[in-house]
């Protein structure tokens, strides 16, 4: 897969290819980050930090957990972050996998550790929330333990990606990986509904109205809002510096090949 | 058939493999996923030794009764599922959120009297989340009583409003 | 219980470890951009874009 390493010039020869080829340019890419990265990143700290203070100092407490609800503000967006973060990660492993598109393999490689990290944002808050009200730091029930694999899911993909000498071939475990992880993800979701746990059930679903009291829920919505503006702001960066980091790497390889070639070009014939 | 496509089709293919794997191992493997046993559970099926088990349900009206044993604090209370209901000793540090009908989860065995010998209470909160003022109106209107389970569908709230410091 | 240092640290962890990412992110990004313009100057690029038919 040699020609992997080479694509990554302004207008590889496949840029007018159909729907979502398009996006997956890697120049074209490049322009388009650098027209959204400022915009996510001040919607994130707008939203985000609208919702923190919000949700740390003006909503009501709780009527039963009184002031210690408000880790909910952070906890709630972390696990729908982590989720969705994974759902990112699975949609670029199968691109990666059916269509073969670098930009979906690095996009990958660089959801990983982000994803990661609000995972475990999500598990230590849940922690610090589960000591005061439940009575308990940690408990196996089925909630938290499919939340602890998908955690678990993430490191495993960060490490199998980078765990290979041909980059390829770790992009391509790390998407099967992260595909065979997918099926975590309901059982997340349904682990209230399917079993009995300690956690609570969702507030929030699709077909029902939120169990939460309007006042508490804005700052929820808007905390929520913040973190995923947030999350696109920080996998975008990343990823824009990974493709560049390719481009460099794959110029001064072309750099090395030219100055070779013309010291070979060069040096006299060798003497019989 | 394009390479792209078989690619695809074969990747779909082994999804809904996998996902149904999961799904009858998860079924299989479904009684013992469960955190906790109701009362009812306890009562059809009681265990055969005196193994730890763990019990879950709300904690019934008017049934704490707090007591001192040998110098430390006994809590007796009536876990109900509202078919059944075990009575509890618990000799230790209730979580702050225990109280007349809140969920609870017990760790404990069942002694041969009938009685659960618990060494751990955890408490365990629904996923609604209200203002004092709100609980303290549904109260007001007899729409729910704290002590007695969990709150009204979310639906009803949205017909009321708070009450303000003027009143109404 | 308190329940205070528990909001508080959770907090913390909130919003210092989206701050690292994101400000380590930007960093990694500013330095790649940097490096790129180093070894391949937007002149250059110019240049080779006019040379392709």
């Amino acid at each position: 897969m040699a020609s992997h390493a080479v694509v990554f010039e302004p207008t590889p020869a496949n840029s007018r290819g159909p729907g979502l080829h398009r996006f997956a340019n890697p120049g074209r890419f490049l322009r388009l980050s650098e027209a959204l990265l400022p915009w996510l990143a001040a919607a994130a700290i707008l939203l985000g930090s609208a919702g923190l203070i919000w949700g740390a100092f003006f909503a009501p407490p709780d009527w039963q957990q009184g002031q210690a609800a408000r880790i909910m503000y952070v906890h709630v967006p972390a696990a729908w972050l982590a989720l969705s973060g994974y759902v990112a990660l699975a949609l670029c492993s199968a691109a990666s996998l059916v269509w073969r598109h670098p930009l979906a393999d690095l996009a990958a490689a660089e959801i990983g550790p982000v994803g990661a990290a609000f995972a475990a944002i999500c598990l230590l808050s849940g922690s610090l929330w589960g000591r005061p009200m439940w009575g308990a730091w940690w408990v196996w029930d089925a909630r938290l333990t499919s939340m602890l694999l998908l955690f678990f899911l993430y490191l495993g993909h960060i490490a199998l990606v980078r765990a290979f000498d041909d980059p390829t071939r770790g992009y391509r475990a790390g998407a099967i990986l992260a595909l065979i992880g997918v099926v975590d993800l309901p059982i997340i979701h349904f682990s209230v509904v399917w079993w009995n746990t300690l956690h609570q059930g969702n507030s929030i679903s699709l077909f029902a109205a939120p169990s939460i009291y309007i006042s508490m829920l804005w700052p929820l919505i808007l905390a929520t809002l913040g973190y995923s503006a947030g999350f696109a702001a920080i996998v975008l960066a990343r990823l824009r510096a990974a493709v560049l980091e390719r481009r460099i790497a794959s110029l001064l390889l072309a750099e090395a090949a030219r100055a070779e070639h013309a010291s070979f070009a060069a040096a006299p014939a060798p003497a019989r | 058939m394009t390479r792209k496509r078989r690619r695809l089709i074969v990747l779909l293919a082994c999804l809904a493999g996998l996902g149904t794997a999961t799904g009858l191992a998860l079924s299989a493997f479904s009684s013992s996923i469960v955190f906790f046993v109701t009362p009812t559970d306890l009562a059809t099926r009681p265990p055969a030794d005196a193994r730890l088990v763990r019990l879950g349900g709300l904690v019934q009206q008017g049934s704490v009764q707090h007591a001192l044993a040998d110098g430390h604090p006994l809590v007796r209370f009536r876990v109900t599922d509202g078919h059944d209901s075990i009575l509890v000793s618990f000799s230790g540090i209730l979580p702050g959120l225990f109280r007349e009908g809140q969920g609870v989860v017990v760790q404990g065995r069942l002694a041969p009297g009938g009685t659960f010998e618990a060494d751990q209470v955890l408490a365990r909160h629904d996923s609604a989340y209200m203002p004092k003022a709100l609980v303290e109106a549904l109260k007001k209107r007899g729409l729910w009583n704290p002590s007695a389970g969990p709150p009204p569908p979310p639906a009803t709230w949205d017909t009321m409003r708070i009450p303000t410091k003027s009143g109404g | 219980m308190n329940p205070l240092p528990f909001i508080l640290a959770a907090y913390a962890i909130a919003l210092v470890v989206p701050a690292t990412l994101g400000f380590a992110a930007r960093a990694r990004m500013r330095r790649a951009e940097r490096r790129l313009r180093a070894i391949d100057p937007p002149s250059a690029r110019r240049l080779r874009a006019r040379a392709r038919p």
